[in-house]
């Protein structure tokens, strides 16, 4: 017993330095969830009350940019409201009401603090718990993709771009329609890699990406950037694809989050898929 | 000044200028400029082991609750107070540290500060970016990111002694 008390205390300073680390990188590698409690991000009161103050004055230096670009959607959205071109019989209206459901909805949300340039980058926007924003959920901007809901505050949210490690978001061609998974390597915030897609079908340079609507989080068709180079890895039949991405995570400002009405019976519909048998026995 | 209180100011300090303006200096090719580990660096002489390494935990954390890193900034402060001790003994001057009153570059010298202070910078910035992205693939990237982050670190660390600790051999 007294060996054990004289090897503690010879030992104590690294005993307390293994202690601290284990206890700092099981909480990185998410093998315990202790710091990952809101109260240590961005997401809680403290930090994001701080955020937004700094913001009010940060984002004075993008206004203008800012303003051209919501000009811009404006236009947009307004060439897309017939409603006010044209006067359409009432009987239309109810057709429409009855064959369209609307399946997702939007909500607006600035952004309060944001990253492009670590492995994995977050970005903090200034609605939550309150308002009703939910885990999982997808994120747009006008001009693209941008991610998903990872943690959620009272009032702040935390949003893991697709800017990080296995992000993997899943994407198809506009023309053709093959898919993939969109992933990161961590290099240029501006250029994303498409991971997935065989190298028999002919892929050209400026196709345009888009989002597949697979998993639920985004409506199918939501923009998310070009394929620049394309070439195929090596001894493996796949393409290694690179997209420039549609969003500029330097100076965005604005964002959607995504509510999916149907997500409950499309992942329970998706649950009742059997399990691959022949991945368990290996 | 009390070094408590001096301590817990610049506790505060470091935090809220990594936080609000480092944090959003990315000017690309992963350059990140941290300014935390000089307060690790800066900590009095007398501190143990143990209290240095649980208060930069502590910091460490509150640094990671404003960069949405989860402990990985904990991680590195840790192991930055870890190898505190070690490197200034190596680096101890011939009559001890026990005249010196505090850890800068008047009270050490230059040469001192260089190499005890890039060593622990070095360490740390090698820890937190290996840990960052933790893949063997990204080697190269991982070592484009050490070489120009601990430069950058280290002349940002120099100025802030330069223009805020005041240089009191001359007073004396």
């Amino acid at each position: 017993m007294r060996n054990l008390i004289a090897f503690f205390k010879r030992f104590q300073i690294f005993l307390v330095f293994v202690l601290l680390q284990v206890a700092a990188l099981s909480a990185y590698i998410r093998y315990s969830e202790f710091a990952r409690l809101q109260v240590f991000s961005s997401a809680s009161q403290i930090n994001g009350r701080l955020f937004e103050m700094r913001n009010s004055v940060a984002k004075h230096f993008n206004l203008e940019g800012t303003n051209r670009k919501l000009e811009l959607e404006n236009a947009r959205l307004r060439e897309k409201l017939k409603l006010s071109n044209y006067k359409i019989d009432r009987e239309l209206i109810q057709i429409e009401d009855t064959n369209y459901q609307q399946q997702y909805l939007y909500m607006a949300a600035s952004v309060i603090n944001n990253t492009y340039d670590k492995r994995n980058n977050y970005m903090t926007i200034d609605i939550g718990k309150n308002h009703g924003i939910q885990k999982g959920w997808g994120v747009i901007s006008s001009k693209g993709v941008v991610g998903i809901v990872h943690l959620v505050g009272e009032s702040y949210s935390v949003v893991k771009t697709i800017l990080s490690k296995n992000i993997n978001v899943d994407v198809s061609m506009r023309d053709g329609g093959a898919f993939g998974l969109l992933k990161w390597d961590g290099i240029n915030p501006k250029i994303c890699q498409i991971s997935g897609i065989s190298n028999d079908i002919s892929i050209k340079k400026f196709t345009k990406v888009i989002t597949r609507g697979g998993s639920g989080i985004y409506p199918k068709g939501i923009p998310v950037g070009v394929i620049t180079k394309r070439k195929s890895i090596e001894g493996k039949p796949l393409w290694d694809l690179q997209v420039r991405i549609a969003e500029d995570f330097r100076t965005i400002q604005h964002v959607y989050v995504i509510k999916n009405v149907m997500l409950d019976e499309l992942r329970e519909l998706e649950g009742k898929i059997p399990p691959d048998k022949e991945e368990d026995e290996l | 000044m009390n070094s408590f209180v001096l301590n817990s100011i610049r506790f505060v300090l470091f935090a809220l200028f990594q936080a609000l303006i480092l944090n959003n200096l990315e000017p690309g090719l992963g350059l990140y400029v941290m300014i935390y580990p000089l307060f690790i660096f800066m900590l009095p002489f007398q501190m143990g082991t143990v209290p240095l390494m649980l208060l930069s935990f502590a910091f460490g954390l509150v640094i990671d609750s404003f960069s949405n890193t989860f402990g990985l900034h904990a991680s590195s402060a840790v192991i930055m107070a870890f190898f505190r001790p070690i490197i200034f003994k190596w680096l101890s001057p011939r009559d001890g540290y026990e005249s010196v009153e505090s850890v800068n570059v008047y009270s050490m010298g230059g040469r001192w500060f260089l190499y005890a202070y890039g060593s622990l910078l070095l360490i740390h910035h090698i820890w937190f970016f290996t840990i960052e992205s933790f893949k063997l693939n990204e080697f190269i990237w991982i070592l484009i990111k050490i070489g120009l982050s601990v430069p950058s670190s280290f002349l940002l660390s120099l100025l802030v002694q330069f223009i805020f600790v005041s240089n009191k051999k001359a007073v004396r």
